[in-house]
Order: structure tokens, then C-alpha cells, then sequence
């Protein structure tokens, strides 16, 4: 079973996005096919270069740094939205692959879920 | 056997964003499941009529809308797990 985790809540502000990405690395510690998607304000997660250290946090650049070693097969981003908060290749970080058709992705996954 | 295509698992209440989005994939052939304050849509307008419809009893009665007559099926917890079952996928909106 394959599963897309949708992140659509900017990456700064809540929690909820963080409990997405710690639902897409569980799925993938267990060897659970997962993939996440980030949509909407959610694409404010993929700007390169983010500074945390004044706000006592670990960059969510830095979590998601970590996708690859955890088996997450794939960091897709809505190009539209994208374009909505200025991010285009030079901003965003490395292994990011941009989609045009969301619902055409949804197809491919047995489970698609938010967190928040 | 999937009775199914989707199945679509809203808990956002109108006016949600996310909540639209979910509303806008839906096609013939799926089925959306309102549960929390997804049900609050049963009281609402713009609930398309495209697919069958499910609400789950408990978070119907919750908020009073025991008696709101509509073309959705009731449901309980335990229906939820068959549901998801006769589903070819599943989003969890």
C-alpha cells in the first residue's frame, strides 16, 4: 500500500505540518511506500537557506534533509503554487519534483492524508 | 470487489479551504464520508450531489443535526472500517 502525505500548512506557525512529516517518516521507517506532496502555503516548507536559529527550532529544511535516508520515495510540490510564493529552481532545496495535475498524482496512491 | 473508487474522508467544516478541494475532486463513482466537523456540511449549502454521501451518526447528533433531513446515509464507527474497505483508495482530507 502506497501512501501520499499532503502537506498544505506553512512550515512555520503550527504543528500540524511536522506531524505530517513524522507520519511520512514512520511509513517509511516500516518499509510502507510513501511519497509527500506539498500544496498551498505548504510549498513555504521548500525554500532553501531558512535561518532558525533565533527562533529555537530545527529548519523544517533540515527534517526534510533527512527524507531520503528515511526511504521517502519522493518530495512532489504544486507548481502553482510554487509560483504564488516566488519559489522557483534557484530557491527551492535539491530533489524537489514539480506537478502540474494533482488529482492525476492522488491516482497513484492507495492512501492520501493531511495531518491538522 | 470495490464498490468505490474513492473514498473521501472530510472533517473540515464549509469554508475550510481544504475543505473546497475535496469537494471539487469528487466524481461519480466515489463516495465522500463526512465525520467531525465535516457534518456541518449537511446544514450547509453546496454540497454537490455527484457521488453517495455518508455521515457518521455520532458527529451528526453531536451537533444537533439528528433531524436534518438530506440525502446522506448515516453511519456509525463501526460502518467507517467497511467503508474504507469497499474503497478502491482513500483520502483522508
Amino acid at each position: 500500500m502506497s501512501t501520499l502525505i499532503m502537506i498544505d500548512q506553512p512550515s512555520y506557525g503550527s504543528w500540524s505540518g511536522r506531524e505530517a512529516l513524522d507520519m511520512a517518516f514512520s511509513l517509511a521507517a516500516f518499509d510502507q511506500p510513501a511519497a509527500l506532496l506539498f500544496t498551498g502555503a505548504g510549498v513555504t516548507w521548500l525554500r532553501r537557506e531558512q535561518d532558525t536559529a533565533d527562533l529555537g527550532q530545527k529548519s523544517v529544511e533540515k527534517n526534510l534533509s533527512a527524507a531520503p535516508v528515511f526511504g521517502i520515495e519522493a518530495i512532489f510540490a504544486d507548481r502553482a503554487a510554487c509560483q504564488r510564493y516566488g519559489l522557483d529552481e534557484r530557491s527551492l532545496i535539491a530533489g524537489v519534483t514539480l506537478v502540474d495535475a494533482i488529482s492525476a498524482l492522488l491516482n497513484q496512491y492507495d492512501h492520501t492524508a493531511f495531518a491538522g | 470487489m470495490s464498490s468505490f473508487d474513492t473514498l473521501h474522508i472530510l472533517n473540515k467544516s464549509p469554508g475550510h479551504p481544504r475543505a473546497a478541494q475535496c469537494l471539487a475532486l469528487l466524481s461519480e463513482g466515489d463516495a465522500l464520508l463526512l465525520i467531525e466537523n465535516g457534518v456541518l456540511w449537511l446544514s450547509a449549502e453546496g454540497l454537490p450531489s455527484v457521488c453517495r454521501v455518508f455521515a457518521l451518526s455520532a458527529d451528526v447528533a453531536a451537533r444537533g443535526l439528528g433531524n436534518t433531513a438530506g440525502n446522506e446515509t448515516r453511519v456509525a464507527f463501526s460502518d467507517m472500517v467497511a467503508l474504507s474497505l469497499q474503497a478502491r483508495k482513500v483520502i483522508s482530507w
